[in-house]
């Protein structure tokens, strides 16, 4: 490979790894928020978003419903079925287990079960393609091709990562929110509802996987097993440290670039394996993440 | 306190009423597993050596979920490794089908001491992550490594040999599968009863108490994970015993996940409750078979069902309403 | 009493971030004696304990355990040096059986040979679990699953396990925090016979002063992280710092 294109490849690969990377931002961001609040890494989360996506698909094409009912109507969707997942199931089960692990397993139930239904409502048995709302037409940005749906994405997610740290940092809300992932026992003393924060945290976290789901959708074919990047997402949020929210984001870009450049200049057959030598690569060199910290002694 | 104050305890009866249930159920199971073959077709031969293989499986992840209370989210591809390692030493060597299971079992325990050391660097997190990263990374090395095992087209077992013994039928394996799946049963039951099973315990219920009892934490985990990779790697010669012929698409974590469900069905942190699990539902998805559309509901429906109402598994839940019973009369 | 010191803490000093837990602390414990360590509360006394039972590492400072620089030695190595510990918030296996919980104990004498290290009752070692149920009135909750105990005997299960190392010195952390006037008593029996017939040497941190005075053969006072006083009970008791440092606080519960 000479040298011209090895550039371009850089140039193609940095393009397309922002905008594939902030979708896995945006699942990573979902996942962090839960684990900071409630110690469990969702499997769910990439069911979520699939689930989601065929949601918009059914209102969208097959109920012909006008946009502006379907986005709102999928995000609440995400919504209410992750606060009631928390609520009604995992509340339940921390009842009858005090281990973490349970609640793990059940929300690999929930995943196994939300992929069940959407095969079961027969759209998810062929690949399905959602239509694009902004044109799909090349723009070059140096010698990289890009199209302004891809440029729609990453300044979609950039604003939604935007307005929930916004929402996290400066609202009431986001002050309860950090308060239950610091110390759920002193919050709760101090007046913060922690049944209803944790309901809100797995909500947000919902709406923040359709909102990716919604963005990524008119790129790619739709399957039942789409949910399956979540891999990725976990990636990115091991490489950002896996309790640090800007680490989930950073890590979302870095595994998208990696994800591309692993394609461009080794072998399409070789993405497969690219987060798990991410993953594996932080583990030798910095489990810790880029953004965690150190471990904190347990108080005995 | 040592003059005897009211004993605020509960008495044991819910959990031997549970495994009374679970012993008297392994009892029949025993007796239907030897008196199977005189009079049963070949059909239902494969599928007793089937249940059996995951009856070893169960016991892996029951090492390393049950007694050491940590994730293991690659339980498919540990199972492949022995599947490919055992299959792949039968052809190379003409050495007695065992030697094959010994090597396929051993090769997959030394993946699996090298992932767990790793993944355990961090907190025990990473383990479940790591794991399921490692599980799909290996799904696709057994789909692409096509010089060693064929790739996408699947790889042909060559019939096990004990001396000139050649085992060509599924009723032929079936006394061995039974063989080593006892075995295999009596040394879970040896490892949990020792010291190093007191140890998967005890960093199981508190670390920190461990800590203080001269145990060294990581070190048991690493170990913990090893052995249960090395137990689902013997199960994968298990397969190699009566199979032909091994396919990546069942090597996924979709496998994983069953057997994940049969242990959380069967109970949690029994030995008991792994092989009872194993066979309850390994029955059950026999049946589910019939209807593949609902299998995915089905099985995250029993994996959210039991985690909210019967955690400790159908045999202790069983129990539990038997006692209750009992105390309404 | 010996001349060398059992334990020796010198110029401990432990910081979290810009703030000083505690200060330049010096103790040192007597072979086969019961040491006291006592203080308000936030006085620094635990941070000293999970110091020198190595769950914590200082920042400076030395900590001598029979002539051997423990300073930083992992808290695994501890058992098998005999230093056991126990816990003030209870760190029980509490899914496991009372005799299970003290058999772990035992952890770092149960691998001498094959046959113990795989038996799930090794002969000489099960006769001692059994023996240390008995005197600390464990014996008829043997099979019982630690969660399921009252407070009080599961305190108990603290000590016994610690027993179970067979520790030259025993480090309890608030032993006595919880229990009732009688458990208290018997609590206070057997620490004086552990010292008087296992000659064991004890280190403690506590609140409840009844027992602390009535044991102790030194007693330690800490207060914002720094030595304030250090004598027998009643050389304790009249030191005006201590006086001071409790104003306000009951020094004796009734």
């Amino acid at each position: 490979m000479d040298l011209q294109l090895a550039l371009i490849f850089l140039q193609q690969g940095i393009a397309s790894g922002l905008v594939s990377g902030s979708i896995y931002a945006l699942l990573a961001l979902a996942i962090v928020i839960i684990f900071k609040t409630s110690e469990v890494p969702n499997f769910a989360q990439g069911e979520v978003f699939m689930a989601a996506g065929y949601v918009a698909l059914y209102l969208f094409v097959f109920q012909k419903l006008p946009i502006w009912i379907v986005l709102p109507a999928t995000l609440v969707a995400a919504f209410l079925a992750m606060a009631l997942f928390r609520r009604i199931v995992l509340d339940q089960v921390a009842k009858s287990a005090k281990d973490l692990v349970y609640l793990v397993i059940a929300t690999l139930g929930l995943s196994y079960v939300l992929k069940g239904l959407v095969r079961r409502t027969g759209f998810g048995d062929t690949p399905r393609s959602f239509p694009a709302l902004v044109p799909t037409d090349s723009v070059m940005i140096g010698q990289a091709s890009v199209t302004i749906l891809d440029l729609t994405i990453l300044g979609a997610a950039l604003a939604v990562m935007a307005a929930f740290f916004w929402m996290f940092n400066y609202t009431k809300m986001g002050r309860a929110m950090r308060a239950v992932g610091m110390n759920p026992k002193a919050a709760q003393l101090v007046g913060v509802d922690l049944k209803r924060c944790h309901m809100t945290i797995w909500g947000m976290s919902g709406v923040i996987s359709a909102i990716a789901a919604l963005l990524i959708a008119p790129k790619i074919l739709m399957t039942a097993d789409m949910g399956s990047i979540v891999m990725l997402a976990f990636a990115a949020a091991i490489v950002g440290g896996f309790s640090s929210l800007p680490g989930a984001i950073v890590g979302g870009f870095i595994i998208g670039i990696v994800e591309n450049m692993v394609g461009l200049f080794i072998s399409s057959r070789a993405i497969v394996l690219a987060p798990f030598l991410a993953i594996l690569i932080v583990l030798v060199i910095r489990p810790q993440g880029l953004f965690g910290g150190k471990l904190t002694i347990k108080k005995v | 306190m040592i003059v005897t104050t009211s004993p605020a305890t509960i008495s044991p009866a819910p959990r031997r009423a549970a495994s009374a249930t679970a012993i008297a159920g392994l009892v029949i199971a025993a007796l239907v597993a030897i008196a199977l073959p005189a009079f049963t077709t070949g059909y239902v031969i494969y599928i007793a050596n089937l249940l059996l293989v995951f009856v070893v499986l169960c016991l892996g992840l029951h090492i390393v979920i049950g007694e050491t209370g940590q994730f293991s989210m690659a339980h498919a591809a540990f199972y492949g490794i022995g599947i490919y390692a055992s299959a792949l030493a039968n052809r190379a060597v003409d050495l007695p089908y065992p030697f094959a299971m010994l090597f396929g079992a051993l090769v997959a325990g030394a993946v699996g001491l090298f992932i767990g050391a790793l993944a355990l660097r961090m907190r025990d997190i990473y383990l479940a992550l790591a794991t399921f990263a490692f599980g799909e990374a290996m799904q696709w090395v057994f789909a692409n490594w096509d010089s060693v095992t064929n790739g996408p087209n699947g790889l042909r077992i060559s019939p096990a040999r004990f001396g000139s013994l050649e085992i060509l039928s599924d009723k032929q394996a079936y006394p061995f599968v039974v063989l080593f799946c006892v075995l295999m049963i009596g040394l879970t039951i040896l490892i949990s009863r020792s010291r190093l099973g007191r140890a998967f315990r005890a960093v199981r219920e508190s670390e920190v108490a461990a800590m203080a009892m001269g145990i060294d934490v990581r070190r048991t985990r690493v170990i913990a994970f090893g052995l249960s990779a090395a137990i689902a790697g013997f199960a994968g010669g298990m397969f190699g015993l009566f199979q032909t012929f091994i396919h990546p698409d069942s090597l996924g974590f979709q496998t994983t996940i069953l057997v994940l469900t049969m242990v959380v069905v069967g109970g949690l942190g029994s030995i008991v409750g792994a092989v009872g699990g194993a066979i309850v539902f390994g029955l059950i998805s026999e049946v589910l078979r019939q209807a593949p559309q609902y299998q995915e509901i089905i099985y995250g429906g029993i994996l959210i069902l039991f985690m909210m109402y019967a955690p400790r598994g159908l045999f202790a839940f069983i129990g539990d309403r038997i006692k209750e019973v009992r105390r309404g009369q | 009493m010996a001349s060398e010191p059992f334990l020796d803490v010198q110029g401990l000093t432990i910081r979290f971030g810009g703030l000083t837990a505690v200060g330049g602390f010096d103790m040192a414990v007597a072979k086969g004696s019961i040491h006291a360590l006592i203080g308000p509360n936030g006085a620094g006394k635990s941070t000293t304990f999970n110091c020198i039972s190595r769950f914590y590492t200082p920042s400076e400072g030395r900590i001598l355990f029979d002539g051997q620089d423990i300073t930083r030695l992992p808290a695994r190595a501890m058992a098998g040096l005999g230093v056991a510990r126990s816990f003030q918030n209870l760190e029980l296996f509490s899914e496991l059986s009372v005799f299970e919980n003290v058999l772990i104990g035992a952890h770092v004498h149960a691998g001498r040979s094959w046959r113990d290290a795989i038996s799930a009752r090794p002969a000489e070692i099960g006769e001692h679990v059994e023996h240390l149920l008995e005197r600390t009135g464990l014996a008829d909750y043997a099979q019982t699953k630690a969660r399921n105990l009252d407070f009080g005997h599961q305190k108990m299960v603290e000590i016994a396990r610690a027993l179970a190392m067979r520790p030259k010195l025993l480090l309890l952390d608030e032993p006595a925090a919880g229990l009732r006037n009688r458990e208290i008593a018997a609590l206070d029996r057997l620490l004086c016979e552990l010292r008087e017939r296992d000659g064991l040497t004890i280190v403690l941190v506590e609140h409840v002063m009844q027992l602390v005075m009535s044991i102790s053969d030194r007693i330690t006072v800490l207060s914002f992280g720094t030595k304030i006083a250090e004598g027998t009970a009643a050389e304790v008791r009249a030191h005006p710092a201590v006086i001071e440092a409790y104003l306000g606080r009951e020094t004796t519960h009734a």
